[in-house]
C-alpha cells in the first residue's frame, strides 16, 4: 500500500532534479566523450579531427599519468591514516565528561578548518612555510627548512594541510558516533573492564562504522578532486612532487589546450571514481533502504 | 565507575584540549595579522609579532583591486544555486524516500556518484558549452554548475531526513484526501526542516568556497572571490598583505556562518555520514 | 633573417595611409580620434612594472580621445590561458597581449590582424611620425611579428641582464662582473658562497620561468637549441648537453629549492644581500634600486649577461600588443589608436621614466638618462639576439609544459640532463609531427 503513486506523480516530484542535474552534469560528460575521441586542441580549432581511441590509448600508456594518479593514492594513504588517527583521540577526548566550558570552544574550532576556502589555505601555507619570513620556521626554533623548494618536503606539507583541514571532520563524525553508544551500555562495559581498549573496539567501534565509512567514501572521493589548495600552494611543483591527478587534467587542458587528451584523462579519472564509490557503497552501504 | 572516568588526569586533558584549538585558529591569526602588515614588514625574516597595524591592504583590496564585487558575486551565486538545489532536491529527495518504482536505487546512487566528480571533468566541457550558448563570464551559469555538487548533497541528507520520519503520519492525511504534494509541504517538510537547513548550510558553504569553475568560466563580472585571491599570483612580486587581507575578507564572512550553524552543520555530519 | 621584408612591407603600407591623410593639415590623436569617442577597448594588463607606468598614463589618453580602456588584470601564468579562452568564444577583448612565444598561435588562428590590414582600413588613425623603424629590429620582429607579416607593435620589453652587488663583489676580490658563465662557475661561484650568501641565483620555478629563464638561458650560450634544422630535437647534441649540465654544475653556488624560485623570489633575494648575481628581465631595475624595495640599491650595477662558448645569447622576451579580429569595426580602430599611441615615441620618455621599458632607439640616445643604469646592457642586448631564443611557433604552450616539467625534474636530480633531454625530445617530436611539420604540411618557422 504504502508509496504506491502514479508515474506521473514521481516524475513530478523527481523529474525536475533529474532534468537539472542532467543538464549540467551529463550533457557536458558526453561533450567530453566526444572531445576525448578527437584531436581536441583550443589553439587548433580548425584542426579538429576524429581520432578513434588514441587519447586513451596516449593516457593509458602514459607514466606520468600513472604517476599522478599513484602519487594521489599516496597522500591518501598518508593522509587519512592520521586524519582517522588524529580524528578518534580528538573524538574520544571530547566524549569524556567534565571541562564543558573548554570542550564547547574545541567543538566550535573544530568547524573553523573545515569551513575555510581551500584556496585560502594553500596561499595561507605560501605564507606560513615560507623558508625565510614563514611562521612555521620560526615556532620550529628558527629551523631553516625549505619547505616550498623541496620534493619531499613539499608533499610533507600538502599533507600537514590536508591533516589540518579534514581532521575536525572526521573528529566530529566519530563524535557523533561516540554519542550515539546508549549511556547503559557503556557504563555496563566500563564495570566490566578497565581496559579503554575493550570498550573502545567490543562496544564503541560497532556505533563508529557508518561514520567511518562515510570518511573513506568523501576523503576517496575529494582527493580524487584535490586540486584547490595545491594549485595555490605549490601549482604541482617542484619538479612533479604535489602534482595530483586534479591537477595534472587541469594543466594538459587549461595550459597545454589539449582538450582531447585532457577529456580522455578526465574520462578515466571519473572510471575509476565511480567503480571506487561503487565498491564503496555496495560493499558498506548496503542498509541502503 | 567514577575511578575509571577520572583515569586521564584533568590537567593533561586541558592541555590536550588547549593544543587542539591553538591548532586549529592559529593559522587564521597568522592570516589576519599577515593581512595588517605592510609589504616590507611582512617580508621581515624572522616574522615579526608585534608592529603597527595597517588596514592599507584591505582598503588597497576592496577599492582599488574590486575585490568587493567578487564578494558579492560570490554571495548572489552561493545564495541562488542554494535555493535551486533546494527546490529541485527536496521534492525528489522526498520520491526516493516515500515511494516506490523501478530504478529507485540506481537514482539514488547517481544523484551521490555528482558529489564525487572531479569539477575538472566537467570544467572543459561545461566551458565549451557555455561558450556556444554565450554563457560564459554569467552568474546563471555558476549557479548552475554548482548544483553537480550542491543536488547531491540536499539529495543525501534531506532523503535521510524523510525516511525517518514515520509513515503514519501521511497515512493519515491520505485517508483525508491530500495529495502528495500537500503531504510533502504541510506535513513532512517541516518535520524535515533540520535536515533541509543543514543541506542548504553545505551547499552554501560549498558553492562560497569553489575555485576552479570560477576560474575558468568568469572573467571580469561574474568573477567570484576565490577565483580573485588567485588572481594576485604574479610571479613578479608577491604582495603577501594584500593576498591575505583578501584571504581574510573571503574566509571571514564563512567563518562566521559556519560558527553560528555549528550546531546544524555537526548534526548534518551525524545524518548525511552516520546514518 | 626575414625582417627586411616585413619592415618593407610594412613600411610600405605605413606610407600609403600616411600620404592619404598628409595633404592638408597636420594629424592630430584627436582628430584622429573623433569618430571613435566613447568606444571601450578591452585589453589584458598583467601586474607588472610596464603595465603600471602606462596605466598612470591613461588618464591623458582617455581624455584626448573619449577612448575608454577597459583593464582586465590577470597574473602572467593566467594571461595566455584566459586570453586564448577569450578568442576561442568570440569574446570581449579588442586587443591581444602576446608574449612572444604566443604569436604564432595567434597569428595562426586569425585572433588578430595583421598591422598593414588595420591601416589600410583606417588610414586616418595611421600616427605620420608613427616610425616604425625607429623600433629595435629585432625586438619588432620577434615581438610582434610572424612569417614575415607584422601584428603586433613591442609595448612591454624585456631583455635579460646581469644584475650584480658591486659591493658583495668588491668584497671578495672581483673589480667588475663575470666576462664569461665558465667564470661565474669557477671563480664567482666558490669565493662567493659562504656564511648563508649565494653568488648567484637562477629562477627555475616550473613555469615559463623554467623554460625561459633557466632552460634556454643554458642552452645558447653553449651553442645548444631547442630544434635542429629538421624541426627534431637538438637537446641530445653535445652543446646542449654542455649547457644543461653546466646549470647542474651551477646549482651548487644557487639558494637551495632553486627550482621553487620565481622572479619574485630571486629578485628578493638579491634586493635582500643575500645572493650575489641574478640575471633577470630589465623590469625589475626599479625595483632592487628602490630603497623600499632593496636594502642593496646602491651597490647595485648591471651588465649583460655573460657569454658562453657560443656567444653572449642573452635571454630575450616580452609583450607586443595587436589588434583583435574580433572587435567591431570602431573597438578594432580605437584599439589601433591606443597600440600606437601606447608605444609612440613621443611617449617612450615618459613610459620609461615611469618604469617601462620601450623598445623605441631613439628614446635611448637622449641625454639625462644616467640614472637608469640598465641602458647600455640593454642596448647591446637588443642588437643582436636569438628570436627563437624560445621557439615561437603555435606548438609552444604545449611544448613548454613538457620543457617545465622535464627541467624541473633534471635539476632536482630525478633524472639526468641525457634522460631528461631524451624525454623532452620525444614529446617535443610528438607535438610537432601532429602539427604537420614533419609531413611539410606546415612551414618550419619558428
Amino acid at each position: 500500500m504504502r508509496g504506491k503513486v502514479s508515474r506521473r506523480t514521481i516524475f513530478a516530484f523527481i523529474g525536475p532534479a533529474v532534468i537539472g542535474l542532467a543538464m549540467v552534469g551529463i550533457a557536458p560528460l558526453l561533450y567530453a566523450l566526444w572531445t576525448s575521441l578527437h584531436f581536441f586542441n583550443l589553439t587548433k580549432l580548425k584542426k579538429v579531427k576524429f581520432i578513434g581511441f588514441e587519447n586513451y590509448w596516449t593516457v593509458l600508456t602514459d607514466e606520468v599519468f600513472w604517476q599522478a594518479m599513484g602519487r594521489t593514492m599516496f597522500l591518501l594513504g598518508t593522509a587519512l591514516p592520521l586524519q582517522l588517527a588524529l580524528g578518534l583521540g580528538i573524538a574520544l577526548v571530547l566524549h569524556q565528561p567534565g571541562l564543558t566550558l573548554i570542550k564547547t570552544l574545541a567543538r566550535l574550532s573544530l568547524v573553523l578548518p573545515m569551513a575555510t576556502t581551500y584556496a585560502v589555505v594553500g596561499l595561507l601555507g605560501q605564507v606560513m612555510f615560507n623558508q625565510k619570513f614563514g611562521v612555521v620556521n620560526q615556532l620550529m626554533g628558527g629551523a631553516n627548512i625549505n619547505w616550498i623548494g623541496d620534493p619531499e618536503n613539499a608533499f610533507v606539507m600538502i599533507v600537514f594541510w590536508d591533516v589540518w583541514q579534514w581532521t575536525p571532520f572526521v573528529a566530529l563524525v566519530l563524535l557523533a558516533g561516540l554519542t550515539m553508544v546508549p549511556g547503559e551500555i557503556e557504563e555496563a562495559a566500563r564495570l566490566e573492564t578497565t581496559s579503554k581498549w575493550t570498550v573502545l573496539r567490543y562496544v564503541q567501534l560497532p556505533f563508529l562504522i557508518p561514520g567511518l565509512v562515510a570518511v573513506l567514501i568523501l576523503r576517496t572521493a575529494d582527493t580524487l578532486k584535490l586540486f584547490d589548495m595545491v594549485f595555490t600552494l605549490t601549482r604541482g611543483g617542484p619538479g612533479s612532487s604535489t602534482e595530483f591527478i586534479s591537477l595534472m587534467i587541469q594543466r594538459v587542458g587549461f595550459r597545454g589546450f589539449d582538450q582531447g587528451l585532457a577529456s580522455a584523462q578526465a574520462i578515466i579519472l571519473l572510471i575509476i571514481t565511480i567503480i571506487l564509490a561503487q565498491i564503496y557503497i555496495r560493499v558498506f552501504y548496503k542498509e541502503v533502504n | 565507575m567514577a575511578a575509571a572516568r577520572t583515569q586521564s588526569p584533568l590537567w593533561g586533558q586541558i592541555a590536550l584540549l588547549i593544543v587542539i584549538i591553538a591548532v586549529c585558529v592559529f593559522p587564521f591569526y597568522w592570516m589576519v595579522t599577515t593581512s595588517l602588515k605592510t609589504h616590507v614588514v611582512a617580508l621581515e625574516a624572522p616574522p615579526v609579532w608585534i608592529f603597527e597595524p595597517t588596514l592599507a591592504n584591505y582598503r588597497e583590496a576592496l577599492f582599488e583591486d574590486g575585490v568587493l564585487r567578487t564578494l558579492i558575486n560570490s554571495l548572489v551565486i552561493a545564495i541562488c544555486t542554494t535555493g535551486l538545489a533546494l527546490v529541485l532536491g527536496v521534492p525528489a529527495a522526498f520520491a526516493l524516500a516515500r515511494f516506490e518504482f523501478r530504478g529507485k536505487k540506481d537514482l539514488w546512487f547517481w544523484f551521490i556518484t555528482n558529489r564525487m566528480v572531479s569539477p575538472i571533468v566537467l570544467a572543459l566541457p561545461f566551458f565549451l558549452i557555455a561558450r556556444n550558448l554565450g554563457l560564459l563570464d554569467k552568474h546563471v551559469t555558476l549557479i548552475l554548475i554548482y548544483l553537480t555538487f550542491n543536488l547531491p548533497i540536499v539529495i543525501w541528507i534531506v532523503t535521510d531526513q524523510f525516511r525517518g520520519i514515520p509513515y503514519d503520519l501521511d497515512e493519515a492525511a491520505r485517508l483525508e484526501g491530500a495529495s502528495q504534494f500537500r503531504i510533502m509541504r504541510s506535513i513532512c517538510l517541516p518535520l524535515a526542516m533540520p535536515g533541509v537547513a543543514v543541506s542548504a548550510i553545505f551547499s552554501f558553504i560549498f558553492s562560497w568556497n569553489e575555485l576552479m569553475f570560477g576560474l575558468i568560466l568568469t572573467r571580469t563580472d561574474a568573477k567570484t572571490a576565490p577565483a580573485m585571491a588567485v588572481s594576485f599570483m604574479e610571479g613578479y612580486n608577491l604582495p603577501y598583505g594584500k593576498i591575505m587581507a583578501t584571504s581574510t575578507l573571503i574566509v571571514i564572512p564563512v567563518l562566521i556562518f559556519a560558527l553560528l550553524a555549528s550546531k546544524q552543520l555537526v548534526r548534518g555530519l551525524t545524518m548525511g555520514a552516520v546514518k | 633573417m626575414n625582417f627586411r621584408k616585413l619592415m618593407a612591407s610594412t613600411a610600405m603600407a605605413a606610407t600609403m595611409a600616411t600620404t592619404a591623410v598628409a595633404d592638408g593639415h597636420g594629424w592630430s590623436l584627436k582628430e584622429a580620434a573623433a569618430p571613435y569617442a566613447g568606444t571601450t577597448v578591452d585589453v589584458v594588463f598583467l601586474l607588472r612594472p610596464g603595465y603600471e607606468a602606462i596605466e598612470a598614463m591613461l588618464p591623458a589618453f582617455e581624455e584626448e580621445t573619449g577612448i575608454k580602456i577597459n583593464i582586465i588584470k590577470h597574473p602572467y601564468e593566467n594571461a595566455l590561458g584566459e586570453q586564448v579562452r577569450d578568442f576561442v568564444a568570440g569574446g570581449d577583448l579588442d586587443i591581444a597581449l602576446i608574449d612572444l612565444v604566443w604569436i604564432g598561435n595567434f597569428a595562426e588562428n586569425d585572433w588578430i590582424l595583421p598591422l598593414a590590414d588595420v591601416q589600410a582600413k583606417f588610414p586616418d588613425a595611421v600616427d605620420p611620425d608613427l616610425d616604425i623603424d625607429d623600433f629595435f629590429p629585432l625586438v619588432l620582429n620577434a615581438f610582434g611579428g610572424w612569417n614575415e607579416t607584422l601584428y603586433g607593435l613591442p609595448f612591454d620589453n624585456y631583455s635579460g641582464l646581469m644584475f650584480y652587488n658591486s659591493c658583495m663583489l668588491k668584497e671578495a676580490g672581483f673589480d667588475g662582473p663575470p666576462e664569461t658563465w665558465q667564470q661565474l662557475k669557477d671563480e664567482y661561484g666558490p669565493a662567493l658562497t659562504k656564511d648563508g650568501k649565494y653568488a648567484f641565483a637562477l629562477q627555475s620555478k616550473r613555469n615559463e620561468t623554467q623554460s625561459a629563464d633557466s632552460f634556454a638561458r643554458v642552452l645558447w650560450p653553449f651553442g645548444g637549441s631547442f630544434l635542429n634544422d629538421e624541426f627534431k630535437s637538438n637537446l641530445l647534441s653535445e652543446e646542449s648537453q654542455a649547457g644543461l649540465q653546466f646549470r647542474q654544475d651551477l646549482m651548487q653556488y644557487m639558494p637551495d629549492g632553486i627550482v621553487a624560485y620565481d622572479h619574485a623570489e630571486t629578485v628578493n633575494g638579491f634586493a635582500q644581500g643575500d645572493i650575489a648575481m641574478i640575471t633577470e628581465w630589465s623590469a625589475f631595475y626599479s625595483t632592487v634600486v628602490s630603497p623600499e624595495t632593496s636594502t642593496v640599491a646602491d651597490c647595485v650595477e648591471i651588465a649583460p649577461e655573460p657569454m658562453g662558448p657560443a656567444g653572449r645569447k642573452p635571454a630575450l622576451g616580452g609583450f607586443s600588443l595587436a589588434v583583435a579580429a574580433q572587435a567591431d569595426d570602431a573597438e578594432q580602430a580605437a584599439a589601433y589608436l591606443f597600440i600606437q599611441w601606447a608605444t609612440s615615441k613621443a611617449n617612450a620618455r615618459e613610459y620609461l621614466e615611469r618604469g617601462g621599458v620601450p623598445a623605441r632607439q631613439s628614446v635611448y640616445v637622449e641625454d639625462g638618462l644616467e640614472d637608469f643604469k640598465f641602458v647600455p646592457a640593454l642596448v647591446e642586448s637588443w642588437q643582436d639576439g636569438v628570436p627563437e631564443f624560445r621557439p615561437r611557433f603555435a606548438e609552444w604552450p604545449e611544448i613548454t609544459e613538457i620543457v617545465q616539467e622535464w627541467g624541473t625534474k633534471m635539476m632536482l636530480g630525478e633524472v639526468t640532463t641525457v634522460e631528461g633531454a631524451e624525454e623532452i625530445g620525444t614529446r617535443m617530436e610528438a607535438v610537432l609531427e601532429e602539427a604537420g611539420y614533419y609531413s611539410g604540411e606546415k612551414p618550419m618557422a619558428q
